[in-house]
């Protein structure tokens, strides 16, 4: 094969290799940054519209309380591909080891959290407030849950 | 005024005092301090729909799980018999009306420091209480636990029952924050880590680790705190909200709930003022 070609095939197959594994392998760093920003988002709309609401803080809306339950539906699907184990030691990062070290119990806690979500987004639909209220109850003690095993108190 | 009118006066105002000295607790006093003292959260099944103080809730400790009993005036399901001696009795000395002692999982420990006033008013809410015929659960105590005649033995080694003493050079707040930490919000029961046989640790007072069920406590002594303003602290207790985007654990969630967004903000801001003196306990170790 003429020399040229061979170093422009390798080269490009290099690149390929290297563009996949860029795609693939975030760094560890970043990948908590992910995680936390998910936490920092579901915070708005959690502590900023609907525990004021079922705490009467601020007057129930029935539209925005479906908005953030939506967003919270969003959000709280988006971590848990950033929890590898190279995520572990990361200092910036909350996550207690039981997170890696008791996996069935922390695919337990998201299962919940989804179940949780999910009842507030069909309460939300339905408009009945006290059923709203009740179920933004119930996502706290969901989200409550993982920060009582699996992050740092 | 004529001397009959005179006695009759004195009659009368000693009557008054009489029937004051046997007088009812102050049963909306009771409630509130009810709150303080997170009575509903041991009390209560944890399900939606469950009736308050009706029972069911369990706590598994590394001595087996207990469930909280039913507290309604019930007269056999719940506490419907009881008198208030017997009800001041449980909360200060930790027995039974028959004599047999309580499990400290009923932390008498640190309610033996509740005044007899606001045991009073404690009683008078609890008389109000409509009566509701749930069984409550026996305790499930892993062998040799079991046992309440043991429970002496622990009382007299880690038990010493009497209501609080306000610290003589500490402000008003500062006593109202301890008795609130120290009594009623039982605190220690789960922030302070504890020794082979379940007893707290005084000399690691609220310094955190392990809590009852396993799960990691903070450490509440200014090791910790100084890092939080009194605003963070007042929004954490009443909403669960922490600076970084955290948020309460679950169990600590429910304290919140039940407890601490439910008092004063005098009272809330006189707990801040106490946990700021206590001298700061290094962290538990993982």
């Amino acid at each position: 094969m003429d020399k040229k070609l061979l170093s422009a095939c390798i080269a490009a197959a290099l690149c390929a290799t290297h563009a996949g594994a860029a795609l693939s392998q975030a760094k560890p760093e970043t990948l908590v940054k992910q995680r936390q920003a998910v936490m920092t988002l579901q915070g708005k709309y959690f502590y900023g519209t609907l525990k004021p609401m079922a705490q009467g803080k601020i007057p129930y809306d029935a539209a925005a309380a479906a908005r953030s339950a939506g967003y919270l539906d969003a959000l709280s699907k988006m971590p848990w591909d950033t929890f590898g184990e190279n995520t572990k030691d990361v200092k910036s990062s909350n996550a207690l080891p039981a997170v890696w070290t008791e996996p069935a119990k922390f695919k337990q806690a998201q299962d919940r959290l989804h179940t949780a979500v999910a009842e507030l987004v069909a309460a939300t639909k339905g408009g009945n407030e006290a059923t709203v209220k009740a179920a933004i109850g119930n996502l706290d003690k969901a989200c409550g849950n993982c920060h009582d095993t699996f992050t740092k108190p | 005024m004529p001397a009959r009118a005179r006695q009759a006066l004195g009659l009368v105002l000693l009557a008054a005092g009489l029937a004051n000295a046997y007088a009812q607790g102050d049963a909306k006093r009771g409630e509130y301090l009810a709150q303080a003292g997170g009575c509903v959260g041991c009390h209560t099944e944890d399900r939606r729909g469950a009736v308050p103080f009706a029972g069911g809730r369990a706590l598994a400790t590394p001595f087996g799980t207990f469930y909280g009993p039913n507290i309604t005036s019930h007269p056999e399901a719940g506490i419907g018999r009881w008198t208030e001696a017997d009800f001041i009795r449980a909360m200060r000395e930790g027995v039974r009306p028959e004599g047999a002692n309580y499990f400290p999982a009923f932390p008498y420990p640190s309610f033996t420091k509740i005044s007899d006033a606001d045991l009073r008013d404690l009683w008078a809410y609890l008389r109000t209480l409509p009566p509701n015929g749930r069984a409550s659960r026996p305790h499930d105590l892993r062998f040799p636990f079991g046992f309440r005649l043991a429970v002496a033995g622990w009382k007299w080694l880690f038990f010493t029952p009497g209501p609080f003493v306000p610290a003589p050079h500490a402000s008003a707040e500062v006593n109202r924050g301890a008795y609130l930490v120290q009594a009623l919000g039982h605190c220690g029961e789960c922030h302070t880590p504890r020794n082979a046989l379940g007893a707290p640790r005084r000399d690691r007072f609220l310094a955190g680790g392990k809590g009852p069920e396993g799960k990691r406590v903070a450490n509440l002594t200014p090791t910790r705190l100084k890092k939080w303003s009194d605003d963070e602290l007042k929004e954490f207790l009443t909403t669960g909200q922490k600076p970084d985007d955290k948020m309460a654990g679950e169990a600590m969630g429910e304290v919140i709930s039940n407890t601490t967004s439910k008092l004063t903000p005098q009272d809330l801001a006189a707990i801040i003022a106490y946990l700021r003196t206590l001298p700061p306990l290094p962290e538990e170790p993982e």
